[in-house]
Order: C-alpha cells, then structure tokens, then sequence
C-alpha cells in the first residue's frame, strides 16, 4: 500500500509516523503547489495524511484512509473527497494542553512574569526580607472549565489535585467526574462564569461556539478573573477581549490561539489586529502549547497504528466520518 | 495573663489575629523592639512572647512560658536568654504557596514558557508554534521528578504532581515510606544514585552541615543534561560557583532560583543574590526568597499562632512544639 504525506503539517511528522508503522507501506511526501506532482502522487495512493483536502484536488480513485494527523479536521472539506473513505483523526495532545492551562493558572495567581522581571533586573521589592507585598495561590480557587471533552478532564483532575474547586459547562450532560463539582449545561454558561477565578476554554470552534466569549460574558466574570484559551482564538469576540483587558474587566488573560496566522502572503503577522502584545496583564503564546515531544510520539503512535490496522483489514480508530 | 508581640511580622499577626484570641488576654504590641523605651516593662510581665526573634542583649523577660515563633525556623531566638521550661513553637503554612511554587517552576521549565512567550510578544515569532511545525518543547508527563528532602513540603509536591503522571522519587535523611505517588525514597546517603534518573530536581531539604554544599560540581555532572534544578530550600544547599558554571555551560538544561547566598543589607539594600549575574543567564527563573510568601500563607500562619495560643491559655496540649527550653 500506498501512503500519501500531503502538506506542510503532514510532512513534518512523517518521519516519526513511518518510524512507528510495522506493516508493509510505501510513503511519499508531496506539497500541495504542483498539481501534476499531486495528481501522481494521488493516482494510487491508498492512504493520505494531511491537514487540508479541498474542492478540486486531482482525482484519488483508490482512496480509502483520509487520516487528519491531528484532532481538527476543520481542513477538510468532506463533500470533495470520493466515496467509500474514511476519515479519521489524531489525538495526544491532551495531556500538554492540560500541563499547559495549569501552568498559565499558576503563573498567573503567583504573578511569576512580575516578580521574576522584576527581581531580574535587581530589585527585592516582592520579597518577605524587605516586607514585600503577598502574592496568591491557586489552592481554594474556581476553576471553570468550557467544554469537558479530552482536554478539559485533563484539567480538571489536575486543578483538583492543587486544591481547587472545579466547575464545567458543557454542550451535552455528562456523567459528572470526581474531579469537577458541578456540571452546567451550556445555556447557564453565565451563571457559572460569575463564580470562575480562572475560565479555561477548552470546546471546540462551532457554529455555536464562535463569539461565545463576548463583552456581556465577559461582563458577567469576576474583575481579577483569568481566561485561558487553548482552543481557537475565535472562540472569544476579538475586540471585546482586547477592550476587557484593557479596561481591567477581567484581570488578565493566557492565550495561546489566535485570530490571525501565518500565511504564505503574511509569514509573520501579529496575532490580532489588536496590540495584545502592548498588554501587561496578558501571557501570549504562538499556538505552542500542543506541540511538545510527548505530542508528537503519542500522535505518530496512533496514526501508525491505524494505517497498519486498515492494512491488515481491522477496525479503524477514531473516526470522524465515512464517505 | 498577657502576650507581648515584638517586631514588624508579629506586630501584623497581632493585628490579623485580634478578633480570634482568647478573652481576657492582654496583649501588647511592640513593632520596633529595639527603639522602644517600653521593651522592659512589657518582657517583665509577658506569659507569651510572639516574635520572629529574640536577642540575648533584651531586659529579662522571666515569666515567658511559651515562645511562639511566627516563622517555620527558631534559629534567630537567643533561647539561653528565655526561661528555662518555657516551650518553643514554631509556624507553618509555607506548604501549599511552596508546592504550588515548585509545580510551577517544573511546567515552565519544561514547556520553556519564558523563552516561548518573550519572543512572540516582542518580536512576534511564530516558530514554535504548532501550525508552523515549529520547535517543540517537553511536558512533565512520563518525565522524573526527584524531591531532595521529603518532609512537609516535599510530601505536599509528591500529591500536586502525582496527577501529571510523572514518576516522583524523593531522597531523605531518615527512612520514610513512600506515600503520596513518590515510587521510591532513597537515603540521602545515596543521592547519587537518583539524581541521574531525574529530569528535575527539586530542593526541599533544611539547611544543615550535611546539606550545606550538598549540590556540588560532581553532583550536577550526574544529571542528565537537560535535566531542571529547583531550589526553595537555602541557598548554600547548592555550591554557588558550581551551580553557576553548570547553568552557563548547559552542563544541565536549566533551574528556577528563589533562594540565594547573600541578601540586601541596610548598607546595600540593592544587593544581588549571588556574586555571579545569574541574572544575565536565560535559562534561569529567578525569584527574591518569596515561595512561601502567599496571602493564603500568611492567614494559615496566623490561624496556627491564634489556635496556639488559645491552647496555651486553655492549658491545652500545643501544636508545632520544637522543644521545651
């Protein structure tokens, strides 16, 4: 059999993928900018790893695993693919997302950006020796995780081992985990936000979840709250997070997704139209947080064994759709 | 019967516990102990003495019966100078605010938060992201943490840090069972031999003849190279030259330093932590001694002092008791 690594993203975890794959398979990287090379690379391909698929791509006829070597599969568009493939995704990276929030939390509540600038550049004003001002913790917290799925029970049964009180809303009801006191239904979102010391966003991107952060939820939090968002900048209104932030709405804000991204016209854009870089009270980072060495070798594990259990005829995993 | 608070930090806990103490106690609250002609009149008829210190140089203070530090240590009491009998109480509280310190320090070494977060918000670079295959960074999951000094704080790490699914070694003077999610605990004796299984080392352990110096060149050449030091315990637990070259030449991969081998002084109240410019290193988190020094931890040790107190009013049996003088 054949196996296609189409793209950027797909290329880049080719080497560990193939690495893991024990059953007899032939692979090939292609970028998609030469439609020949891709229409011959797509000829006989049985196998396809990428992040994208869209309308107009040259003919796969013998197509039968699509696998998206991550969990969104936001990239592809199902109606252009042919009939009779499955299209699976990748997991792994939850267990660095979770490591993440609860690192963004505890910077946040130890005020570790301030106190290590500030000690760097040679001052002991944040120390007891001096009768520095206290600093919090997050023990005794509320955490209120949006979207219980993977990454948020990560969270959670973390949060909860450091003493905090851990609240969720979710889409759909959910047998109620150790970790979490109490689970909200989506539509009483509001009501658990006035309660959250830290919010994490942890949901997918949805119809229903684009703008879901907007200027009245954000009204609704507390003033020192932090917000958390490891799951797409859009998630939350870009000019209504910028203006809260600003105007001290909300205490601060870890954030890892973005609005804009690179893109081959923009290599190097800033991450909002607004300045949030200009902002004290928020840690930003460049959508880092699922891409650690863990990630990556849980993530080319799963994808490995797919592609030998559609060789050897078994069950595929994590499927997403079947044309 | 009456209790004397003396100095800044007692003069605040007096002020934090009032409503708390018990009803018929006199309490009185010097916050300048040297300057102030009240001193001898108020150690004359003090039963308790709350403070952070006490100096052999002091007027007699001859019917203190017991000595309730506002601090974990009583190294600063002149005892010999304090009645014989009296009891010796200490405070803690530091657990939490120091556990929640040392997880921190690990997630961000691991996951390179300074490094990731100073180059995209000034120069707006994307290479480690994700959606540029970028440079990945490690996760604490499936990494080695070792504790050196599994006491209260130690043990209080070993349960924060369980739920990463990392693996917990601890190394301690005296034999302890391993509870808490710690897989094993070497004597201290044999430090050398978990140190090469760490990933990061964190130290716990109290100030004493056998830890002074106890991280040393040969100890940080047993690491693994990429390997994280945390120390909250003293500064001397770490040779300070050794420490420094290893962090400069990358012998291990990086540290997170809230203790230090000098402090400011009223002649140099600007004074650096360390005659070497750690601060001038990338690969170090920095902190002023300040772990423990939480709004949470300050209330904790207030309502131990207060129930301390309480008891001793009561004729009750004392809690945190380090030794009868």
């Amino acid at each position: 059999m054949k196996a296609v690594f189409l793209g950027t993203l797909a290329a880049s975890q080719a080497a560990p993928i193939t690495g893991f794959i024990t059953e007899a398979v032939r692979s090939e990287i292609v970028g998609d900018g030469d439609p020949v090379l891709l229409a011959e690379a797509l000829a006989d391909a049985e196998i396809v790893l990428t992040g994208a698929w869209r309308t107009g791509y040259p003919p796969a006829p013998r197509l039968r695993l699509l696998q998206v070597p991550l969990a969104g599969t936001d990239g592809i568009e199902v109606a252009a693919l042919p009939k009779g493939v499955t299209l699976c995704n990748a997991y792994g990276h939850e267990p660095a997302l979770g490591e993440f929030a609860i690192m963004m939390m505890l910077a946040w509540r130890h005020r570790l950006f301030d106190i290590a600038a500030s000690f760097r550049a040679g001052s002991w004003y944040w120390s007891p020796t001096v009768g520095g001002p206290t600093r919090g913790e997050i023990g005794g917290r509320t955490v209120g995780i949006v979207g219980l799925g993977h990454i948020g029970h990560e969270v959670a049964w973390r949060a909860a081992a450091l003493g905090c009180r851990v609240l969720a809303a979710n889409r759909t009801s959910r047998e109620i985990p150790p970790s979490v006191a109490r689970i909200f239904p989506m539509s009483e979102l509001d009501q658990m936000l006035g309660e959250c010391d830290v919010v994490v966003l942890s949901c997918a991107l949805t119809a229903e979840t684009t703008g879901l952060i907007d200027r009245r939820r954000l009204a609704a939090m507390k003033p020192d709250a932090l917000l958390i968002n490891l799951a797409r900048g859009p998630i939350a209104d870009e000019d209504a997070l910028f203006e809260a932030l600003r105007d001290g709405t909300i205490g601060g804000a870890a954030l890892d997704t973005w609005w804009r991204y690179p893109s081959a016209a923009e290599p190097a854009p800033r991450p909002s139209r607004h300045p949030f870089h200009e902002l004290q009270n928020v840690i930003m980072t460049p959508h880092c947080s699922p891409r650690t060495d863990g990630t990556i070798e849980r993530r080319s594990r799963d994808v490995a064994r797919n592609i030998d259990r559609l060789v050897r005829g078994e069950k595929l995993e994590n499927i997403v759709a079947v044309t | 019967m009456k209790a004397l608070f003396l100095g800044g930090v007692a003069a605040d806990t007096a002020r934090g516990i009032r409503d708390e103490l018990p009803d018929g106690l006199a309490v009185e609250i010097l916050d300048d102990p040297i300057e102030h002609a009240r001193l001898p009149q108020a150690a004359a008829n003090a039963d308790i003495l709350v403070s952070n210190h006490w100096r052999a140089d002091y007027p007699p203070a001859p019917r203190v019966r017991l000595v309730q530090s506002v601090a974990t240590g009583v190294d600063l009491f002149e005892l010999e100078a304090l009645p014989k009998g009296a009891a010796i109480c200490n405070a803690f509280g530091h657990e939490t605010a120091i556990a929640e310190y040392i997880i921190m320090a690990m997630l961000a070494l691991h996951h390179r938060l300074f490094e990731i977060s100073g180059e995209f918000r000034e120069h707006g670079s994307w290479r480690t992201s994700w959606v540029e295959s970028g440079v990945p960074h490690g996760e604490v999951r499936g990494s080695t943490l070792g504790i050196v000094g599994y006491g209260r704080v130690g043990r209080e790490v070993a349960r924060r840090a369980a739920p990463f699914g990392c693996h917990i070694l601890a190394a301690n003077r005296t034999a302890r069972p391993p509870e808490d999610g710690v897989e094993r605990v070497f004597p201290l004796t044999e430090l050398d031999r978990m140190l090469p299984l760490c990933d990061t080392v964190a130290l716990c352990t109290a100030l004493g003849p056998e830890t002074t110096g106890l991280i040393d060149a040969r100890r940080l050449a047993l690491m693994k190279p990429g390997a994280f030091l945390v120390n909250i315990a003293r500064g001397p637990v770490v040779d300070e030259d050794a420490i420094y070259a290893a962090l400069r030449d990358h012998t291990i991969g990086g540290a997170a330093l809230d203790v230090w081998w000098q402090y400011p002084t009223p002649a140099e109240p600007a004074r650096r932590g360390s005659r070497h410019p750690f601060h001038e290193l990338p690969n170090v988190i920095v902190t002023p001694h300040n772990s423990g020094w939480t709004a949470g931890m300050v209330r904790r040790r207030w309502d131990e002092i207060a129930d301390n107190i309480g008891r001793f009013v009561r004729g009750e049996k004392l809690i945190n008791l380090v030794a009868t003088n």
